[in-house]
């Protein structure tokens, strides 16, 4: 399958290589919880809820009594994807992307200000069309900064891949189910530092570099965003302050 | 969970008793609701209902299947719940397991009728593509984005926008088909089927504090409450099903009237959340 039209240089869904698809953002959408965020990439849709801090529930989990315990889950919707199938709940790849934001996440949030006590991440996919991760994890870093959780940074992630040797931003699901190297990155923007790195396939080493650019380009468009949107929150709080 | 303090279960149920609730609504007033269609592209038809501070986001995705050899003149529809965490965090893993089948039961109970398919709210023999044969499954999930009490009545009335919202694909079977070869079946993408919702009911939960009971109550209020018993009924005002919940025991009598507060209560929701669909149709058509 041609994934990239070689004659107008265009992706499968009419983008360009190096174009992402359309984000959007939306925080507080969940009333009850301490901070709340919806993300759009395309058609892949994620809400992300924080609850926290707040004392560790459970004592058995506490690590060391100088840190906050962050804790991650992740859920896909029953309707989330295109054919609908029962999983059990916690299925392996559940478990490995829960693991992947808390860690991702953890690297940004000052632990240490809040000792004993606990964060909680649950994400919710609603709609899945490639990249569930990245909008998993861009979703959390609205959210904890809507619950006011000091980070070090704004965490933001994006995937890239390679197909007809041409390097693609932010893959979509048929894009992705291709087989091609699909290398998704987190990174702290201000601080230009990676947190997230993942690629399954091989690539040469050049290619990779030109790969992981992009996806970092990307993740960099999405930093852009996610302040331009929490700017626009704040000042939304503050007029409604009076 | 609800942390409240002895001034503020004395306040809860103070309100009740005087007719007016802590965030000002009479004792049989709901909260505001907020209806969207079509908010999952990838279903045949889906709903975003927000109830105060509950939502609800439920879709119905058809699938051809065969049907049951008991009812070869019915299709199948199956009900399931899914409680996210992102509502609360004892949600987490398996927390929301038990609390998940226990409404995706009640809704089965109000919703499809008995075991035999009888006196159910949806018509499953409209159902039917080729009899005996080819027939649509019906999956309805309903996803608990955010709770703040009275999921179940949300619920049904997700699943009731949901269902006005979905388009079932025309099929054209060829008839050449020998008897017992399966039928080739061509599902068009082009013309749907509107799906007939005005028997569908809607669930009125009472819940019962102190000597009173109220509707649509919140999970501070739901955290007071002694029992509640969950009405369904549809535009003509009859009884589809019901469940009582909660650990005391009610009086016979006061169960006979609360049916009927449900059954005037619901004729008011049910006109409430046809125009909001509708407007919500006009919307989405825009």
């Amino acid at each position: 399958m041609e994934y990239v039209n070689p004659l107008t240089g265009f992706r499968v869904d009419g983008r360009r290589p190096n174009e992402m698809r359309q984000l959007k953002a939306e925080v507080g959408v969940v009333a009850r919880a301490d901070g709340s965020a919806l993300f759009e990439m395309g058609n892949t849709r994620v809400i992300a809820a924080v609850y926290g801090p707040r004392e560790i529930q459970n004592k058995g989990q506490q690590v060391n009594n100088k840190e906050a315990l962050v804790r991650c889950e992740y859920r896909m919707a029953e309707f989330s994807t295109g054919d609908r199938r029962r999983k059990p709940k916690g299925d392996r790849r559940s478990t490995e992307i829960s693991l992947v934001i808390r860690q991702t996440m953890e690297a940004s949030i000052l632990t240490d200000l809040m000792p004993r006590s606990q964060i909680d991440i649950f994400v919710q996919v609603l709609q899945a069309d490639g990249g569930t991760r990245s909008a998993c994890i861009n979703a959390a870093t609205l959210a904890l900064a809507d619950a006011g959780i000091p980070m070090r940074d704004i965490v933001t992630s994006c995937s890239a891949g390679y197909l007809c040797s041409t390097p693609l931003l932010d893959l979509n699901y048929v894009e992705d189910s291709a087989g091609g190297p699909d290398v998704t990155v987190g990174i702290l923007a201000k601080m230009d530092k990676v947190t997230l790195l993942q690629m399954d396939a091989k690539l040469p080493m050049d290619t990779f570099e030109s790969v992981m650019g992009l996806a970092i380009e990307g993740c960099k468009a999405i930093a852009t965003y996610i302040r331009e949107v929490l700017l626009e929150n704040t000042k939304r709080l503050e007029y409604q302050r009076g | 969970m609800v942390g409240l303090s002895e001034g503020e279960k004395h306040f809860i149920r103070g309100g009740i008793a005087q007719d007016i609730r802590t965030d000002g609504r009479k004792r049989l007033q709901f909260r505001a609701l907020s209806v969207e269609t079509g908010v999952i592209p990838q279903a045949n038809g889906s709903a975003r209902v927000r109830l105060g501070a509950t939502e609800i986001i439920a879709s119905v995705k058809a699938e051809l299947g065969k049907p049951s050899i008991l009812h070869p003149d019915k299709g199948k529809v199956s009900i399931f719940v899914d409680c996210s965490p992102t509502a609360e965090p004892t949600f987490e893993g398996r927390g929301s397991e038990e609390l998940s089948t226990e409404l995706a039961v009640a809704l089965q109970r109000c919703l499809l009728g008995g075991k035999s398919g009888a006196g159910a709210a949806i018509d499953l023999s409209s159902l039917i593509v080729v009899d005996g044969k080819v027939c649509w499954d019906l999956y309805i999930d309903g996803l608990v984005v955010s709770s703040d009490g009275n999921l179940l009545d949300a619920l049904a009335a997700a699943i009731k926008v949901a269902l006005s919202d979905t388009g079932i694909p025309k099929v054209n079977v060829s008839l050449s088909a020998a008897n017992d070869e399966e039928p080739e079946v061509d599902v068009s993408d082009e013309e749907f089927l509107q799906f007939d919702t005005s028997s569908v009911p809607v669930i009125i939960t009472l819940t019962k504090v102190g000597r009173h009971y109220i509707v649509d109550a919140t999970s501070e209020e739901e955290s007071q409450m002694s029992s509640a018993v969950s009405v369904s009924v549809n535009r003509h005002g009859q009884i589809c099903g019901l469940t009582k919940r909660g650990g005391a025991g009610l009086d016979p009598s006061v169960i006979f009237d609360m049916i009927s507060v449900a059954k005037h209560v619901s004729q008011q929701f049910i006109g409430v959340l046809d125009s909001e669909i509708a407007a919500a149709e006009a919307e989405a058509d825009e």
